[in-house]
């Protein structure tokens, strides 16, 4: 066991008390974020052999990312809105449900929610289930029982913010954020107290350092000098609008005593109503989770003009970067760029791209700013700027979380070689409303495959192995002790992948496109088992309207990009597990 | 147009605070768009004043992207997280007035109430441009070779 492994274990036991070594405990696995399990059962010698043993309808339809969570010999599933929660009991035959939390969510976050009505899955600490509902509340639910302990509100659907992500549970703090980037929210994270649900504290993300919890003495960006740093980057008043939601996850380390989480894009798209930087947009953060106090703050898209949200994970791994042991957080951009940054301070080490990016020439390690290219800045006064790669849905979407195995030393992550044209325009503020202003229709990258499956050597910052895929792959990864990596499509097949060499060792076509994250766990009788969601959605159900059939009011046509997804997948919702 | 935001709304009907003493949740609440709530007493016209008007159409079309309509039904109404409106077929009734009512009033699924932002003439108007939208032939059948 690695050491960061023992750290991992040393931080959830106490909070968590019955979650065991084969356990899933919360959403990445561990605080590190790894998505990396030491089960050893599937190796790239038997994964051939792997069979469905179990399949469950959540009798929702729409986008099911997120992962189930297994504590104890109980799955855990969310669905989308409406959130129903399912706690399986895997201890008997055919997995019969323990019971089912059914929340009241008012149906009004479905016209909030910018992009399909997601849930990125709960969070399992001290006999609680924690997961926030659409609507802008956090829940927490007995995991024995499925009894409601407390619900609070803690986002507001009326300006636009709505509330898919996964909480993260650290030193009695439930760490929560609101998505919102397309509706002119004022990006914030909240921590609450796990017993009675309280707000303790709320950071925002752009405003004065009083509202950012930036504090003098404490606040020690590596790059940035200076106070009301993410005040003085926009214009008067404009910040409070300015989006910065939080979406993705979130990752801890104890030694350090940081959280790491990503903000999203300033708000609106249309750059030239926001000039400056707009920190801390499109940034990574690290704050103290017990009062949110900031520490460092780094921004990968300065004045973001290409929605390039920075919400993907930050994995946290040891890595020798130019013959140097270093603690580094790993993060694929939106961007394109893969930014490899020691964890303590916020120094870029490594910034290369993961797939084609022609906005930025590089990244310039020494000022920690990209190279940008002035002919692909956009806005309303530029009409339609062609050809920028990667598209705003991401080189790697956030939606979709890398893994890392310690034993390869390799990160593992789906990605998408699409770019797009950015036609900007004047955006009006109406709250409850969205706040976009661009219209950026996509195509197929250099290639004409739309994604791939890559392994990714973040010390040396190149890519070691690619599987490409005719569509964009909006699946999260684990990799295994087995050598083994799995990932599922947007057409519908998981796979298992020899994390060496990527070779394709099995694949099972699972009823609808992939947009959830594998686990893997270990059963009560010592087997290794795999789960994953079927379920297509997030973006690309409302981009490919053929992919649906349970709506007669609202019939579409398919992608123009991908005018063939449909003949492979529709939507559907269906928790699968694999194993030997 | 400039609208700013305007101080807190709606939305949340009190008993969605949840606890256990709390009445059965009801869902009748809208959003309300800049967060002004429609005036009491909507007009109660169900013909289209504008019905047909190419001028009245275009207009619309216009207040269809400054009230960032296009930001959920997607540019052209082809629909996004919103349904399409330009598909001929309605969820909440597609005769002039449940069209009209829907815009001023909203629906309980996240439509919000534009009736305290926009007069009814400019909501008809809305109408109108939906309206002349042309439904694409009715082709039930997608194949593929």
């Amino acid at each position: 066991m690695t050491r960061l492994a023992v750290l991992t274990l040393l931080a959830v036991l106490p909070a968590g008390g019955a979650a065991q070594r084969g356990d899933w405990p919360m959403p990445a696995k561990d605080y590190a974020a790894t998505r990396y399990s030491d089960l050893t059962e599937i190796t790239g010698a038997n994964a051939g052999r792997l069979r469905p043993v179990w399949s469950f309808s959540t009798g929702v339809l729409g986008g099911h990312e997120g992962q189930p969570l297994v504590v104890d010999n109980t799955m855990y599933v969310v669905t989308p809105y409406p959130n129903v929660l399912y706690a399986f009991d895997l201890t008997r035959e055919g997995y019969p449900l323990k019971w089912k939390y059914r929340p009241a969510v008012d149906p009004n976050a479905l016209g909030i929610a910018c992009c399909d009505a997601v849930n990125r899955g709960a969070f399992y600490a001290d006999g609680k289930i924690v997961y926030n509902l659409l609507d802008g509340h956090t829940v927490a639910v007995a995991a024995a029982t499925g009894k409601e302990l407390w619900k609070t509100k803690i986002a507001d659907l009326s300006q636009g913010e709505t509330t898919p992500v996964a909480p993260l549970v650290v030193k009695r703090r439930v760490i929560v954020g609101a998505s919102g980037g397309e509706f002119g929210i004022h990006g914030w994270l909240k921590g609450l107290d796990l017993e009675t649900g309280r707000i303790v504290w709320t950071a925002y993300n752009i405003g004065p350092d009083s509202q950012v919890l930036a504090k003098p003495g404490t606040f020690k960006p590596f790059y940035d000098r200076g106070t009301e740093l993410a005040l003085t980057s926009w214009p008067a008043d404009v910040w409070k609008n300015g989006g910065a939601p939080v979406w993705g996850w979130m990752s801890y380390d104890a030694d350090l005593d940081l959280l790491y989480y990503g903000t999203g894009n300033p708000a609106p798209y249309n750059p030239e109503q926001r000039a400056g930087d707009n920190k801390w947009t499109a940034s990574v953060l690290a704050r103290r989770p017990e009062d949110g106090t900031l520490v460092w703050a780094y921004q990968f898209t300065p004045h973001d003009s290409w929605d390039y949200d920075a919400a993907s994970e930050m994995i946290l791994a040891d890595l020798t970067v130019n013959g140097r042991p270093r603690k580094v957080l790993v993060h694929f951009d939106k961007n394109g760029f893969a930014y490899t940054m020691d964890r303590a301070t916020g120094e870029v080490l490594v910034a290369q791209p993961f797939v084609d990016v022609n906005w930025a020439k590089r990244v310039d390690v020494a000022t920690g700013r990209p190279v940008v290219d002035s002919t692909k800045l956009t806005g309303a006064s530029r009409g339609n700027v062609k050809e920028i790669c990667p598209t705003l849905e991401g080189g790697k979407s956030p939606a979709s979380p890398a893994a890392y195995s310690p034993r390869t030393g390799l990160f593992y992550l789906a990605t998408n070689n699409m770019c797009m044209d950015y036609q900007a325009t004047q955006a009006t503020r109406i709250a409850g409303t969205p706040f976009i202003g661009a219209n950026t229709p996509y195509h197929a990258g250099r290639g004409g495959y739309m994604g791939a499956f890559i392994a990714w050597d973040a010390a040396a910052g190149k890519r070691v192995w690619q599987t490409t895929e005719p569509y964009p792959v909006w699946s999260g990864a684990v990799v295994t002790a087995g050598d083994v990596a799995f990932y599922g499509t947007l057409d519908g097949w998981f796979k298992a992948a020899d994390a060496r060499t990527g070779k394709v060792l099995w694949r099972f076509k699972v009823g609808s496109g992939v947009v959830g994250n594998p686990i893997t766990y270990t059963g009560r009788d010592g087997k290794q088992y795999v789960a994953v969601y079927a379920g297509i959605g997030g973006d690309w159900f409302l981009l490919s309207g053929d992919v649906r059939s349970d709506d007669p009011a609202d019939v579409r046509p398919p992608a123009d990009f991908m005018p063939d997804i449909a003949r492979h997948t529709s939507q559907g919702g269906i928790v699968w597990i694999f194993a030997l | 147009m400039d609208f700013r935001p305007v101080a807190l709304a709606l939305v949340v009907s009190a008993a969605c605070q949840g606890h256990e003493t709390a009445p059965a949740m009801r869902h009748e609440a809208r959003v309300f768009a800049g967060g002004v709530a429609p005036p009491a007493g909507a007009p109660l016209a169900s013909e289209n004043p504008f019905r047909g008007d190419r001028q009245s159409a275009a207009e619309g079309e216009r207040t269809f992207g400054v009230m960032n309509c296009d930001g959920c039904h997607g540019g052209g109404a082809v629909g996004w997280v919103g349904p399409s409106l330009r598909d001929g077929r309605w969820r909440y009734g597609g005769a002039d007035g449940d069209i009209f009512q829907s815009i001023y009033y909203g629906q309980p699924h996240g439509m919000p109430a534009y009736g305290g932002l926009l007069p009814p003439t400019a909501i008809w108007k809305l109408v109108t441009y939906l309206q002349s939208l042309e439904p694409p032939a009715n082709v039930p059948t997608e194949s593929w070779r």
